[in-house]
């Protein structure tokens, strides 16, 4: 599968938060195949620049777009999964993925043996461990059609396997021409990404 | 699957997950109807006079308890701000939730009224104006509750501020469905009073999902 070539031009932005500027003037452009490591100190805003790129936050100053277009347009080709944990812990592993992706039963158990869930689709959520919880909100990465990846803490919890896992993942994502977004404090060994350092501006 | 179909089987699969939510303002709506003849003296004249309306409070106030944490649990667990992404106007599937509500949580509570009814012994034809007020108000109520349970996301304590912010927005639903009820005791006609109650319904259906969305985009935008 090849996605349609997309691009995110961000110009100036600028975002405060509580009376301290996070950051400033930031300007990029992402291209497709793009992975983008946002780094920083604990507090530095990159879950701001994540959840604003994501249109979770208002822009304060600046602009985004997509393929030229305004970021409000554009959100159905965003998947974002923040570090809230994302599935509902009453439902079982496969209706809470079958609420947020669409895909059919079979689909989804096939996503799920990619995470190394196979066999717990019907179990609840809140019979998994936090790691298998995890996993259950990453494997939406197996199921969705959207170009544009934004990962905030995707590592968070996971086990050496399922670290290559996603890595793999992320690589196969890259050469078909979606462009990724995460952040993470443990830099991943098997990864090609590029790094943008985000400092205490003050 | 459609969204609209997944998002109803979704909150079916909750309630039948769940089943205390459901239950919990029932058992308080027939707490409050037992321990009112207890408390007053034991008078049927009395009750029957005042049960329609003890019970119409009681609804209410039950109604309330179960919608303040409307979108709490899904704000928590970061399942709301994913509707975002959804493809659909926030209003719309805010609209579908509150829907929902309306068919898991407060019907099972109108249903049980009737019971309440004759525990109280209500004459039947106010009985019956008891339920049409409480289908055709609720959904007003409902609406009004979920913009409570929207705007207090965030705070920590959110529950009985939520109700007071809209308290002022329950009074002239109450005091419509108290003109219904004394109407209905005196055998007169109550249909106008009935069409403004629909009127409220309508409009609070039409208007607040809207306010809702905006309550919850400002919620999702001050979290992380």
């Amino acid at each position: 599968m090849i996605f349609e070539p997309i691009d995110i031009e961000i110009s100036k932005l600028s975002c405060e938060r509580d009376d301290r500027l996070l950051f400033k003037n930031l300007s990029m452009t992402l291209n497709p195949g793009q992975i983008l490591r946002v780094a920083g100190p604990n507090g530095a805003g990159k879950t701001t620049l994540l959840r604003t790129i994501a249109g979770l936050f208002d822009i304060q100053t600046g602009t985004i777009r997509m393929n030229q277009l305004p970021l409000k347009e554009c959100l159905e080709q965003i998947l974002y999964i923040g570090h809230k944990p994302q599935v509902t812990k009453d439902l079982t592993v496969l209706d809470n993925l079958k609420f947020l992706t669409g895909s059919d039963d079979d689909h989804l158990k096939r996503a799920l043996s990619d995470v190394g869930l196979k066999g717990y689709h019907d179990s609840l959520v809140k019979e998994l461990s936090q790691g298998q919880g995890r996993r259950c909100a990453l494997a939406r990465l197996w199921c969705v059609k959207a170009p544009i990846w934004i990962l905030d803490e995707p590592y968070t919890a996971l086990d050496v396997e399922m670290v290559k896992t996603l890595d793999t993942r992320i690589t196969w994502h890259s050469a078909a021409g979606g462009i990724c977004l995460f952040t993470t404090h443990q830099p991943p060994q098997s990864l090609k990404y590029t790094t943008l350092e985000l400092d205490h501006v003050t | 699957m459609s969204l609209e179909r997944r998002m109803l089987t979704r909150e079916l699969k909750l309630n039948v997950a769940r089943p205390g939510e459901i239950f919990k303002p029932m058992w308080f709506l027939i707490l409050v109807v037992s321990m009112l003849p207890l408390a007053l003296a034991p008078d049927s004249d009395l009750l029957s006079e005042i049960g329609s309306a003890m019970i119409w409070v009681a609804t209410l106030l039950a109604l309330l308890l179960n919608t303040e944490h409307l979108f709490q649990s899904d704000f928590s667990d970061g399942v709301l701000e994913q509707w975002l992404f959804l493809n659909r106007p926030l209003a719309w599937l805010v609209g579908l939730k509150l829907i929902a509500h309306w068919l898991f949580h407060v019907l099972p509570l109108i249903l049980i009224t009737p019971i309440a009814g004759i525990m109280l012994s209500v004459p039947t034809d106010v009985l019956w104006a008891l339920l049409v007020t409480l289908v055709i108000a609720t959904p007003a109520l409902t609406c009004f509750s979920g913009l409570g349970a929207a705007l207090t996301l965030g705070s920590s304590r959110s529950g009985i501020l939520g109700v007071l912010v809209m308290m002022p927005l329950f009074v002239p639903i109450v005091i419509l469905a108290a003109g219904v009820l004394i109407r209905a005791m005196d055998g007169s006609d109550t249909l106008p009073l009935l069409a403004l109650l629909g009127a409220f319904s309508v409009v609070a259906a039409t208007v607040v999902p809207i306010a809702v969305s905006a309550a919850i985009r400002l919620n999702i935008g001050g979290s992380n």
